[in-house]
């Protein structure tokens, strides 16, 4: 009895509903990447107009000529901006920004690695006292110490008291090339130690017993097993150090005193005396493609290890 | 190659070598203490070997391990086995050389090496994660001992082809240990360690990660292999069964200090304390009353012969293994050859191979005994609530020290 009544009611809703579910899990999919959409999108307008549209102003400028009197000209596009940038001054300046550049990272991680490997070995509540102390410096306004190096290095300075005597001539150590990769290093020493310490923190140490245990020294564990294994932070902290070093502007005005002129000094001289945008706005360009390459670097090692 | 071939060239390696060293050393000893030695030399010796770690409540020391006296010998397959925390993994770690005594002496074939770092002990440890060097390839994280040894090439390359094949690792040389199942991790972690010919092998509970029944082959795998190189074994394990599958000797730890230390049947059949007989195997503990040399009394009245050793009137502890236990109607005629004890079953549990039967006796102070009886067909199954009789050998009962 009941099985000639029943089918009847339960058949009839499932061929009515079945063709329905796929557009509604597809109505129910838009509204999803919808919100998605509604969510990014403050972010997504500050960009570009903050960012993205910046740079575009950069980019069209450097193709763009420069009247006698200084103004820009958004005419008669051309590249000669661009030939400017092989002038032996300008590539001068810009192999010792490059060299510069590299000199910090390499400082940063013969100072950074040891202390962030102390770091990562350290029990959690040492390990949390350490950090901040790496990282009060930047509560304090970065101009303001690095006026603070101006008068550590200067002729009155402690350093220089030391080693006048010692060395019997005068020293000069502020307004040189020293002086402004003592102030990188300074600067920028956290962003070598923070990659660096997140890397090793996660290292399965029992590796380096077992490196250990397989007759390494404690030297070769280090090189055969740690070292390899850290790469992904020492890669992550070098490229954080260098990027800014390269286009340094306040460390060298500072303390290198105008006569170390780096890359980031001579863009704003461009702008600001000589009013050459176009070539300023190449140089730019010039200094943004060298840290993509160092980006793509980055990025490169990184998904290799993983 | 079949395997007698391989072991073949395998011990002719690490025992060719060994064997004169331990002859001098052995003599040297004597020579020195001025002391006769008969015995051959044990692999591992360790002499009042205490580990205190710094901090724990009050800043007062932890003491890991306690004073700990105990010869491990040559070629035997060796168990630690205790619970978390009892030190057993620490006693491994000092002998490895990742943690050095804070008290006693640690030889390893006569030689003290308490002090020594880790690459300077002629030992190597698998590791209870297997720790594998996760940017090398299989075949350079089996080489990198020899590498460390800076032995010559073409050795290394044989070596390290004898010991993948011992492993059964053929064809994975290039892989990396994540493209590996934890089976096979497990197989490198080992090939890793054997390749060095140590002269013992330290395994840290290496079977922990792996399912049961993978678990279950490799124990078979582990014992073929120990067999097969005649290396002295070290396993630290919390799994008494496993413990007692591939012993030839196990040492019960617990709270830093060793309980007792004997093949797997002395463990099992005779614990010597309480812990012992309590964290192997299943066991009924019964408190007796010492009535001669030979005899006690349970609470209920019940005279079972065992020898104490202890005064009479005095109160002793007895355990017996459930299986050891045989179940009779109540009516059953008396054997004298075996004492008994008649009580009323409370609670039947049904295990598939066995049946657990809870058996009460005695009123006031009712003594619980668990008796296990094989499923074996033609065996007579009882109900709750049944008069029974629990009839037992009387060399299957054991005292306990505690």
């Amino acid at each position: 009895m009941a099985a000639t009544v029943d089918p009847p009611r339960t058949q009839t809703p499932t061929p009515a509903s079945a063709p329905d579910e796929p557009g509604l899990e597809r109505a129910a999919e838009q509204a999803e990447s919808r919100r998605g959409f509604l969510i990014g999108l403050p972010s997504l307008l500050y960009l570009v107009v903050l960012f993205a549209l910046p740079l575009v102003i950069v980019v069209v400028y450097s193709f763009a000529t420069r009247s006698r009197t200084g103004r820009t000209i958004l005419a008669d596009w051309n590249l000669s901006s661009y030939a400017r940038l092989f002038d032996p001054l300008v590539l001068e300046i810009g192999l010792r920004s490059l060299w510069l550049a590299l000199l910090t990272t390499v400082i940063s991680l013969v100072v950074g690695y040891p202390f962030a490997y102390y770091l990562a070995t350290r029990s959690p509540r040492v390990r949390g006292v350490l950090l901040v102390l790496v990282m009060i410096p930047f509560w304090s306004n970065f101009l303001i110490r690095t006026y603070a190096w101006r008068v550590i290095l200067g002729r009155d300075g402690p350093f220089v008291r030391f080693l006048e005597p010692i060395l019997g001539t005068e020293v000069q150590l502020l307004f040189t090339p020293f002086a402004v990769v003592v102030g990188l290093v300074y600067g920028y020493l956290p962003f070598m130690i923070l990659p660096l310490y997140a890397t090793l923190e996660r290292l399965d140490f029992s590796l380096v017993e077992a490196a250990r245990d397989l007759h390494a020294t404690g030297w070769q564990a280090f090189w055969r097993v740690t070292w390899p294994l850290s790469r992904p932070g020492v890669v992550a902290g070098s490229i954080l150090v260098f990027i800014p070093s390269f286009g340094a502007y306040v460390t060298p005005e500072i303390l290198g005193g105008g006569r170390t002129t780096m890359i980031g000094s001579y863009v704003v001289r461009q702008f600001l005396s000589a009013r050459d945008w176009p070539f300023g706005s190449a140089l730019s360009v010039a200094i943004l493609a060298v840290m993509l390459v160092a980006a793509v670097v980055y990025f490169r090692t990184r998904d290799r290890e993983a | 190659m079949d395997d007698h071939q391989l072991a073949g060239t395998l011990d002719a390696g690490p025992l060719a070598a060994k064997t004169p060293v331990l002859d001098t050393v052995t003599t040297e000893v004597a020579a020195v203490s001025g002391i006769e030695v008969d015995a051959p030399l044990p692999a591992v010796r360790l002499q009042g070997v205490t580990k205190r770690f710094p901090g724990g409540r009050n800043h007062d020391p932890v003491v890991a391990v306690d004073d700990l006296d105990l010869d491990i010998r040559d070629g035997e397959f060796f168990s630690l086995l205790g619970p978390s925390g009892c030190g057993k993994t620490t006693t491994l770690r000092m002998i490895a050389g990742f943690e050095y005594p804070s008290a006693g002496s640690l030889q390893i074939f006569g030689q003290e090496v308490g002090l020594e770092p880790p690459n300077k002990r002629p030992v190597n440890t698998v590791f209870q994660s297997y720790a594998l060097f996760p940017h090398m390839t299989v075949a350079k994280n089996i080489a990198f001992g020899l590498e460390m040894q800076q032995l010559p090439v073409d050795e290394i390359d044989r070596r390290v082809a004898e010991v993948i094949e011992l492993v059964q690792l053929q064809g994975r040389e290039g892989r990396r240990p994540k493209q590996l199942s934890g089976g096979q991790q497990q197989r490198v972690a080992l090939a890793r360690a054997l390749v060095n010919h140590p002269k013992v092998l330290l395994l840290d509970e290496p079977l922990g990660a792996l399912d049961l029944k993978l678990r279950q082959a490799m124990q078979l795998e582990l014992k073929r292999i120990q067999e097969q190189v005649g290396i002295t074994f070290v396993y630290v394990t919390h799994d008494q069964e496993e413990a007692l599958t591939m012993s030839d000797r196990i040492a019960v730890m617990d709270g830093g200090r060793l309980l007792q230390v004997g093949d797997p049947e002395e463990i099992y059949d005779r614990p010597r304390t309480r812990f012992v007989a309590d964290f192997i195997g299943d066991t009924n503990l019964l408190i007796a009353e010492v009535l001669d040399a030979d005899t006690a009394r349970l609470y209920d009245g019940t005279v079972v012969r065992v020898p104490t050793g202890a005064p009479a009137g005095s109160t002793v502890t007895l355990a017996v293994r459930p299986e050891k236990l045989g179940l009779w109607h109540a009516d059953a005629e008396r054997d004298l050859r075996l004492d008994a004890l008649t009580g009323t079953i409370r609670r039947v549990t049904f295990l598939g191979n066995a049946i657990n039967y809870e058996v009460v006796a005695g009123e006031r102070a009712p003594v619980e005994l668990v008796v296990r009886q094989g499923n074996t067909p033609g065996i007579e199954h009882f109900a709750d609530g049944e008069r029974v009789r629990v009839r037992w050998l009387p060399g299957s009962v054991a005292v306990l020290e505690d």
